[in-house]
């Protein structure tokens, strides 16, 4: 039976509403600069100024003008996002890959990294380095990446152990293909949906892990974050200045977080067989 | 995927992760520039330090020796559950940790047994009606509230119970000063309970729901589900001896590997609503740089994550005779 994650995933709901959401978020991060008329760092002369005609969601305890402080952490959001999903996904494909074709010893010696690694609570680790390092954007992007690679090395690897017994690859080797041509044209095929659903998983767990840092005030205090806006909004919920500061970063914050969640939802229904043979006898 | 390696060796890759997290808290301040004493203490404990006392803690930690000697000296302390000692809080890291522990048991124990029981009795009865009205709000719901990030959902009850309301306490575990006793006392740690279990509650209760939900679904599909059909079992048999015993497995599995989660979403909860636990200590160290605090915290939450996984997969062969005989 073969299956076209990509196809049900256009006629999926939910995914649909997740992309649309992550939509939102890029369209923000892309045209911040055309969307807001502050920069994000400079005093505007007033704090706590409710919002008004310049300033949609008013102004913080810094005097900085929060919507385009959200436009910008957008930014970071998206980057970090991107940035661990393609480092992470490349050391897990590149790992899993090599460990489930070479085997023996190397297989042992990865398989065993993996599982030691799979058991370590991430967060924690990441928390005692941040507290330590108080990482840059990049330092945080490499350190996430070095974090998150195990999960998908695994999954990677036995995806690769069953595809190179299938029928198809045999087919290729009596035609005479060599490893290369079977690894290229055969395996890496699919392998894609796979890659995609873990690149998003990644990219989840980085939105959420960068924001988690900042709002723990562990990471670079001069990058623009979400979670350091609402670490600083919750000190002064007090005031009235919530509505406009901390509710709508944080719903900034999850509107990204389930867009993500959604997709990935969406290609683990359209991946598991069992689930999608009882979504199409509902539709019938 | 994960299986296969249950039973066998799964012991020694926590020892290796454990040994991995000692390592990392051996060398970090090591490795920061400047002298390791101040990476070990944190600049602000060292003004307060005078010349005798860093001596003496620089013999203590062997800082004057070669770093075999001084890993000998971190690992002789940690024997003897020696974290170090909290300029901040003026006393040890241990007895620091030990007084803010039981408020972190309470919260994240109740909020474990409540969204594991609630997250199982809805997955069953909404996986039993898989693709009905009620089902399809309770997925869409659930999904879109396991999307949200911890601190945020705490942050919402709290705006919105705590602030805007006003019918919950905005923070700590009792009213201070309050002199409460019995009933009055109980009472008053559930009302400063409230908030931030539920926050808790609805964090975790996602993932359980989706994944009991899923299992039942396809075990509807089961011949022996068909049999107890056939043969007249109740509806609540089905469900819930037939059904609901065999989705426990996964479900099992699921909740120890959700423990990590549950701890550090607790860390979060727990700084929003400044509730006394090992979070809102946690936080401090962080803002004050009390290096040994934050190591101590952080070992103790690796080392409960460790032991449960461990736990987790010990109880999986027990409860799986297919693990167990495989090997």
């Amino acid at each position: 039976m073969h299956i076209r994650p990509f196809r049900d995933l256009i006629n999926d709901r939910i995914a649909l509403s997740g992309l649309s959401m992550l939509a939102l978020i890029s369209f923000m991060a892309i045209f911040a600069p055309v969307l807001s008329d502050y920069s994000p760092y400079d005093y505007t002369g007033q704090i706590f100024s409710p919002p008004s005609a310049h300033h949609p969601l008013g102004t913080d305890s810094m005097g900085q003008d929060i919507w385009s402080r959200l436009l910008y952490g957008a930014r970071t959001s998206l980057f970090v996002a991107f940035a661990v999903a393609i480092l992470s996904s490349a050391l897990s494909l590149f790992i899993g890959a090599t460990s489930a074709l070479l085997g023996g010893i190397y297989e042992r010696f990865w398989m065993r990294v993996v599982d030691a690694m799979i058991s370590i609570p991430t967060i924690i680790v990441m928390i005692l380095v941040a507290a330590y390092l108080r990482p840059s954007i990049l330092l945080l992007i490499i350190l996430m990446s070095l974090f998150s690679w195990p999960g998908g090395a695994r999954i990677v690897r036995s995806q690769v152990l069953s595809l190179k017994e299938r029928m198809h690859v045999s087919a290729a080797r009596t035609f005479g293909a060599d490893w290369k041509h079977i690894l290229i044209n055969h395996i890496t095929p699919d392998l894609a949906p796979i890659i995609i659903a873990m690149m998003i998983q990644d990219a989840r767990r980085a939105v959420f892990m960068e924001a988690g840092l900042a709002f723990l005030g562990v990471s670079d205090p001069m990058m623009i974050s979400w979670g350091k806006m609402m670490q600083q909004a919750l000190a002064f919920t007090y005031l009235n200045v919530w509505e406009w500061w901390l509710v709508p970063t944080g719903l900034a914050l999850s509107l990204t977080l389930v867009g993500l969640s959604f997709i990935g939802f969406g290609l683990e229904a359209a991946m598991d067989p069992r689930l999608q043979k009882y979504k199409q006898r509902r539709v019938d | 995927m994960k299986r296969e390696q249950f039973g066998r060796g799964s012991t020694l890759n926590y020892i290796i992760a454990l040994a991995a997290i000692f390592a990392l808290n051996f060398i970090l301040p090591r490795l920061m520039p400047g002298d390791p004493l101040h990476a070990i203490y944190g600049d602000e404990a060292l003004v307060a330090m005078t010349p005798e006392m860093e001596r003496s803690l620089i013999r203590e930690f062997a800082l004057d020796r070669s770093w075999i000697d001084q890993l000998q000296a971190y690992l002789m302390g940690l024997s003897h559950f020696d974290l170090g000692y909290s300029y901040y809080y003026k006393d040890q890291v241990s007895s620091v940790i030990m007084g803010a522990l039981p408020w972190t048991l309470l919260l994240t124990g109740l909020a474990l047994v409540i969204a594991t029981a609630l997250g199982i009795i809805l997955g069953i009865e909404s996986g039993y009606r898989r693709g009905e009205l009620l089902d399809r709000c309770i997925v869409a719901s659930l999904m879109f509230l396991s999307g949200f990030p911890d601190f945020f959902i705490g942050i919402l009850l709290l705006l919105l119970f705590g602030v805007a309301l006003g019918i919950a306490p905005l923070s700590g575990a009792i009213t201070p000063y309050a002199g409460l006793e019995g009933f009055g006392y109980l009472e008053d740690v559930i009302g400063h309970l409230a908030l931030p279990l539920s926050s808790l509650v609805l964090v975790q209760l996602g993932g359980i729901y989706l994944l009991t939900r899923n299992t039942i679904v396809s075990l509807m599909g089961e011949s022996f589900i068909l049999t107890a059909k056939a043969k007249g079992c109740s509806e609540f048999s089905i469900k819930y001896s037939h059904a609901g015993r065999n989705s426990l497995l996964p479900v099992t599995t699921a909740t120890g590997l959700r423990i990590p989660h549950l701890l550090t979403g607790a860390l979060f909860i727990e700084i929003i609503f400044s509730y006394p636990g090992v979070g809102s200590v946690l936080n401090t160290a962080l803002n004050a740089r009390d290096y040994p605090l934050i190591q101590g915290i952080l070992l103790l939450i690796t080392v409960a994550v460790l032991t449960a996984n461990l736990i987790v997969d010990l109880l999986y062969s027990r409860l799986d005779p297919r693990v167990r005989y495989a090997h």
